[in-house]
């Protein structure tokens, strides 16, 4: 399965496409586009602090990557791990702002389990009208993501405001006991050991066992699989609770180890960023890990060039589009070139 | 009825159809272009590409209708993309939308930075010295403009063409069907690929009027996944063109009882307002699940990507 000569054509062919795709867009934005891409590279991965910072990114985007993975065994396509992602940081701010003095070894898991449920039951509504009502799950997830960006500002304007920080829309700052371990001096935390946890976890989750098989027989043929007695729309549910969850903890994790405390913007459009990761990856968690990694890289390797080489913010997510259109079309074009084939 | 309440129902009519006409645009877009069997998630980042471009040109030429002209080739343009990816190397139709979504949303952001705080010539409005001072008429075509009445000719127009036309019906059969179809002498790419543009144009149009119509202004992700919901009204109008027109007056509604509350200083939240317009749809859609079963209408070979 990992590599064959298919797969390898395919993605050295991407990343070829891509190359030249950077280029061109470098040379449109009227910068010298090798030194960017040399630049790209250095802010990266060039010393331990591009490392610390790409790794600061990568976890946001692998939690959202596995909460789009989940679902996406099932044949699932769920785009709403931002809206998970913002669900599960109120849930997580709300058990820090209701007992602010809890010692850290009660808080870190009471907010690590409320941030988790309450990106489950975001991702839960999303399943429960596609298991029910065969409302489509891409559609609801794309809606409700701006559902709970809305939230969040209502909190941060409103009722959780700290009274303090005078104009800023902001919680108060979370106490030390609400801050995830961090490496000193760093920006990585807890949360990326968690993530990286569960990309092995679901790896051994949906290769080996019993849970599975029974999904990969839904997700090859529903109705062979309830001839097996096996319920699509169970399954629907708790896979997408399940990868709501994985998103709910990025969101608790952003708050308390970037930010300190919760205010607007959380996500810099990770939901959408790990929703391609997934994809690039074919939903295989042993595969989005180093895939996040990259992204990630891309991600911060973008923040610093905005900073240092005037690039345009917009950069990094129109990097992205371009990199999810040539991943979808140079399998296509592949195929299209092999002898034998008939459009 | 007193007057007053006659100039109010008034105002209140022609703030739903304004707010609802670029969500009936796209929206008539995308079901054109789904009835042939393509979805397009990207149409977001076509009617976020039409408000940009849009706006830039009404503001650099002070003429409206030059701005919604370049706001419809935008949306074909970016189009052309989806096209490509969907039709020319088979790829997932979900994920191409997404993509398109995501290079609009980059590319208009940095344009549009240029444009934020500037003030585009607004269409015209539609009253004259016969309706001014008249209770309901005064205020109705005191601020209406032609893309109003443009919208309604539009659904009137796509609605008869697709079921009484020759091309109308190929379109149709070739969303039930493209394997039929092509066996019968139609050619599925290219009334595909017609069905996308159309679409494109359509949405880079209804953002045109989103922007320099309606909001007359610009602001970075100002459509704010207004293009996603017309994918899910698509659904709830059932892939049907005549009922694009009253499921988005539905939008519309919720839309100016959201601004009309937060005028009158409603003690709530705006933010928390500002998410009705995302729970009517979702309520809309789930009333419409419910109430029938979706796969009657929906064209056979769109469920295979869209199921």
């Amino acid at each position: 399965m990992l590599v064959n000569r298919d797969t390898f054509l395919v993605v050295s062919a991407t990343i070829l496409a891509f190359f030249l795709l950077i280029i061109g867009f470098f040379i449109l934005l009227g910068k010298p586009p090798f030194e960017m891409i040399g630049m790209l590279l250095t802010y990266a991965l060039g010393d331990a602090y591009s490392i610390s910072q790409t790794l600061a990114k990568t976890t946001p985007i692998l939690l959202c990557a596995l909460a789009a993975a989940v679902p996406g065994r099932l044949g699932l396509i769920s785009v709403g791990a931002e809206g998970q992602l913002y669900a599960g940081a109120i849930t997580g701010t709300a058990i820090v702002l209701a007992a602010p003095d809890l010692p850290a070894a009660l808080m870190l898991p009471m907010m690590l389990v409320c941030a988790a449920l309450g990106g489950a039951f975001y991702g839960y509504i999303p399943g429960i009208l596609r298991a029910r009502l065969q409302i489509n799950e891409t559609i609801t997830t794309l809606v409700l993501n701006y559902v709970t960006v809305l939230w969040v500002n209502a909190l941060v304007f409103g009722p959780w405001k700290d009274p303090a920080s005078q104009g800023w829309p902001a919680t108060i700052t979370f106490p030390s006991a609400a801050i995830l371990p961090a490496l000193p001096a760093s920006r990585i935390h807890l949360g990326l050991l968690i993530a990286v946890a569960f990309a092995i976890a679901l790896h051994f989750f949906f290769t080996r066992g019993a849970s599975s098989q029974k999904i990969q027989i839904l997700a090859g043929n529903r109705k062979v699989g309830e001839m097996f007695g096996l319920n699509f729309g169970t399954w629907v549910i708790a896979l997408m609770a399940m990868g709501g969850a994985i998103a709910g903890i990025a969101g608790i994790a952003e708050v308390s180890a970037i930010q300190g405390r919760l205010q607007p913007t959380i996500s810099i459009g990770y939901g959408l960023t790990g929703f391609l990761v997934s994809w690039l990856s074919r939903h295989q968690p042993l595969i989005i890990l180093p895939v996040a990694f990259l992204v990630g890289g891309l991600v911060a390797a973008s923040d610093a060039l905005q900073l240092f080489a005037k690039v345009p913010a917009a950069s990094a997510i129109i990097l992205q589009g371009m990199l999810f259109a040539v991943a979808l079309a140079v399998p296509g074009i592949i195929k299209s070139m092999r002898p034998g084939y008939e459009r | 009825m007193s007057a007053e309440l006659l100039t109010l129902l008034g105002a209140w009519s022609i703030a739903t159809l304004r707010s609802a006409t670029p969500l009936i645009f796209t929206t008539l877009g995308e079901t054109l272009t789904q009835r042939t069997g393509i979805i397009n998630l990207g149409i977001e980042g076509e009617m976020l590409a039409g408000a940009c471009v849009g706006f830039a040109v009404g503001v650099a030429t002070g003429n409206p209708w030059l701005g919604l002209l370049a706001g419809a080739l935008a949306g074909v343009a970016l189009s052309c993309l989806h096209a490509a990816l969907v039709l020319g190397a088979n790829a997932n139709q979900i994920g191409s939308g997404l993509a398109v979504w995501m290079i609009a949303l980059g590319t208009t952001s940095y344009f549009g930075r240029a444009l934020v705080g500037n003030q585009v010539t607004p269409l015209p409005d539609l009253g004259s010295q016969l309706t001014d001072g008249l209770p309901f008429l005064g205020s109705f075509f005191g601020q209406m403009t032609m893309s109003v009445p443009l919208a309604i000719a539009a659904v009137a127009f796509a609605a008869w063409w697709l079921a009484h036309t020759r091309t109308g019906i190929q379109w149709q059969a070739v969303g039930e069907s493209a394997r039929i179809s092509s066996e019968n002498g139609i050619r599925p790419k290219v009334v595909r690929l017609k069905a996308i543009l159309l679409g494109g144009l359509l949405s880079g149009f209804g953002g045109a009027i989103l922007s320099v119509d309606y909001t007359q202004t610009w602001a970075q992700d100002m459509t704010k996944g207004r293009g996603l919901i017309s994918v899910g009204l698509v659904i709830v109008a059932r892939w049907k063109p005549v009922l694009v027109l009253p499921i988005c007056i539905i939008f519309g509604l919720a839309e100016v009882a959201v601004l009309r509350m937060q005028t009158a200083g409603w003690s709530i939240s705006p933010h928390l307002l500002a998410t009705t317009p995302y729970l009517v749809v979702l309520l809309i859609l789930i009333i419409s699940h419910a109430a029938a079963r979706r796969d009657t209408d929906m064209p056979a070979d769109l469920r295979r990507v869209f199921a």
